[in-house]
């Protein structure tokens, strides 16, 4: 049942400070160390504005990664050349908020409200703020909300939105509901059709594009939500809070169904990893933490020294390590290359010593075996033997001598032990 | 650990050793604290560096590069009574700059807005109970973070026997002491952002933080050196409170809204696993 084997993922994590690191984490938790995690980005050179605000798979090999920061700049990094290229999104004010690829076009999305199109030049006003955009990966889709801009969907090249979400009617006091959507994901293998919705509100919300406007279904919580991430079966989506909390919402029957604890600050980034079934979340509380999906247990929890806005799991390829930390995770497998053949010389020395010891001990028997012939065995305490008074003499002579040795070899002892104490120390 | 005859030889070895050897100092909580793997001191160069410039760059930096001198407001719940009053009104004797303002019915996050109007760099509210202060919430303005402290074991100068005359107007020095972890150090960072950064050391006043297993325990001394200049007597001036964080929020006041840095309500059993992990 448990996979015994140990495969790796790799983890992009991108922080408010700006910093940018590549996780290669390990099923097998023992292997997960420090040294397994590298920075791609200088830390020295972070300016105050640096923080990643977006941080997207750029094409389906997810090999490159696009990161939208707060001071407007969108960068390009390719998981096997590093960072390639640079745009500028100052069409509108604010940070970006949504990033990604309708074929071979980069859209990007800020804060003002204006989604760009690059390459054909074209803006499209979303009318309002914007919290996220995103884009869909079967069809030629995008999705944007924000604070009082509910869900549209939009498709690329034409100017009017093909779905407008409507809010849910009056409340039983006659009141309007307020709708801040913060952030927003396409349900994979619909074709763009489902949408699901987390708001600052407290509520997750389903939206059928061909069904209706209002959404299918409503999930109400009392707890600000603050990110949202398709999971393993078809309608069911994760749900980070912005108290610490994760939950698995099922969106058939219109309720949270699993709850994963061990988040100590607000939940910024979820991803999931479908294979190995397992939930990735960065934290504010600066911690990158895996959970196993179906027995909710906390696998793997890392301190990261900054605040934590993004992550993306690697699943359809891997990246090594770069170099510096590669030389390092080298050494592990060096060692243990070098481990086999360090047993052989061991092996070799041990034979080695046998070869040098055998002899040593032969004569040792061989003397001992002298001695027992001149003596009777176990007399070698004992003076009464029927021995000539030479030997006898000899005898004594070697007897002293091996009790003085002794008497040292104690001495030393003594005073070594005396030298380990603590008190003599002190 | 090897007791009976261990125990008369290592009393013998004490004996012979004599009296110039060091008293053994006694295990604490504190000195068996379970280690932290945010704390500064016992990381690697790299993560320090990172550390550095997390703090560089968050909001609380532009006070420790000295660029602008803090205002403080401090306002209470509504209707204070006498003791939160005075405590207030203490706190303003303390804190350099500092206003004192009841808080007419209106909400944290219209005090925040109007605070970042008049230029105010830092909100203190006191939260009352029973007559007694029991809540502190500080606010950096104008773009966070926002602790809520406990306030308990409050005692203001009159219940100490002193007079709040005492209490010069000068610049106090202030001491936080022994704020370890990462959050610990944002915590101090946003106590210390209160006051002024340039103290007037004529008036010999120190303000003392000093986190002990995550309470933070406020003093008020006014010090001076003995004539051999070698030891400090101290006059506590008063007032004395005990602090413990309940959280720590990114962004101005948003308890329903807000993402939190750092939250220990629904968690606690999970997170005080031990009586030797302490948070900051």
């Amino acid at each position: 049942m448990l996979l015994t084997e140990d495969t790796e993922i790799d983890l992009f994590v991108a922080s408010k400070i700006g910093s940018f690191k590549h996780i290669k984490y390990h099923t097998e938790s023992s292997k997960n160390t420090k040294k397994c995690i590298e920075n791609l980005v200088d830390i020295k050179s972070l300016q105050k504005d640096d923080c990643v605000t977006c941080m997207e798979w750029g094409n389906k090999d997810q090999t490159e990664i696009l990161i939208g920061k707060k001071n407007q700049e969108i960068q390009v990094y390719s998981t096997l050349q590093g960072f390639t290229k640079t745009y500028t999104a100052d069409y509108s004010e604010g940070q970006v908020v949504g990033l990604g690829r309708c074929g071979r076009r980069l859209l990007s999305a800020t804060a003002g409200g204006v989604v760009r199109v690059w390459g054909k030049d074209v803006d499209i006003h979303t009318g309002g703020k914007l919290d996220r955009m995103r884009v869909c990966d079967d069809d030629t889709l995008f999705a944007t909300g924000g604070e009082e801009n509910d869900l549209k969907i939009w498709r690329l090249g034409e100017a009017e939105p093909v779905f407008q979400a409507k809010n849910l009617p009056h409340d039983w006091l006659q009141l309007r509901r307020p709708i801040w959507v913060t952030d927003l994901t396409f349900l994979p293998g619909e074709g763009g059709r489902l949408a699901a919705v987390c708001s600052r509100h407290g509520y997750v919300r389903l939206y059928d594009s061909r069904a209706q406007r209002r959404p299918v279904h409503n999930v109400e919580f009392q707890l600000a939500a603050t990110c949202i991430a398709p999971s393993f079966d078809e309608r069911q989506v994760l749900v980070g809070f912005g108290r610490g909390q994760i939950h698995q919402v099922d969106l058939r029957v219109g309720r949270p169904d699993k709850g994963y604890k061990g988040c100590v600050g607000s939940v910024t980034c979820l991803a999931a990893v479908k294979q190995q079934r397992l939930i990735v979340s960065a934290s504010l509380d600066r911690h990158i933490r895996v959970h196993r999906y179906e027995t909710k247990e906390l696998l793997y929890k890392q301190y990261l020294t900054s605040k934590l806005t993004c992550v993306l799991a690697q699943t359809e390829s891997s990246t090594p390590l770069s170099k510096q930390p590669d030389e390092v995770k080298d050494e592990p497998v060096e060692a243990e290359t070098a481990q086999d053949p360090p047993d052989d010389m061991d092996q070799l020395f041990d034979n080695m010593e046998t070869v040098g010891d055998k002899p040593k001990k032969i004569k040792k028997e061989m003397e001992e075996s002298v001695q027992l012939k001149k003596m009777k065995p176990s007399t070698e305490g004992s003076t009464v033997v029927d021995l000539t008074e030479e030997e006898r003499e000899d005898a004594i002579k070697q007897l002293l001598r091996s009790t003085e040795k002794q008497k040292k070899k104690r001495e030393k002892k003594k005073r070594q032990k005396k030298a380990k104490s603590v008190f003599h120390n002190a | 650990m090897a007791r009976g005859k261990d125990k008369k030889k290592r009393k013998l070895e004490k004996k012979q050793e004599g009296d110039d050897v060091p008293k053994k100092i006694p295990h604490t909580l504190e000195s068996l604290r379970e280690k932290d793997e945010t704390m500064l001191a016992n990381v690697e160069v790299e993560e320090q560096e990172e550390a550095q410039k997390d703090m560089e760059l968050d909001e609380l930096s532009s006070y420790y590069q000295n660029s602008y001198e803090p205002k403080v407001l401090i306002t209470y719940s509504d209707n204070p009574h006498n003791k939160t009053r005075i405590f207030g009104k203490e706190l303003m004797r303390i804190i350099p700059n500092s206003i004192s303002r009841y808080r007419q019915r209106s909400s944290v996050k219209r005090i925040v807005q109007s605070a970042i109007r008049e230029d105010v760099t830092d909100v203190i509210i006191v939260n009352e109970n029973q007559k007694q202060p029991n809540g502190f919430l500080l606010i950096h303005l104008p773009d966070g973070p926002t602790a809520h402290f406990r306030l308990s074991s409050c005692k203001i100068t009159p219940e100490l026997r002193k007079d709040y005359k005492e209490i010069t107007t000068h610049r106090p020095e202030v001491i936080l002491n022994n704020f370890s972890t990462r959050l610990g150090l944002t915590v101090g960072r946003m106590l210390g952002a209160l006051f002024h950064y340039e103290p007037q050391f004529r008036g010999r006043r120190a303000v003392t933080f000093h986190n002990q297993r995550d309470y933070i325990f406020f003093r008020h001394h006014r010090y001076e050196f003995t004539s051999d200049g070698k030891r400090a007597k101290l006059c506590e001036l008063g007032p004395r409170f005990t602090l413990k964080l309940i959280s720590l929020q990114q962004g101005t006041f948003d308890s329903k809204r807000g993402d939190y840095e750092w939250i220990i309500a629904g968690r606690r059993h999970q997170m005080e696993t031990s009586r030797r992990r302490f948070f900051l």
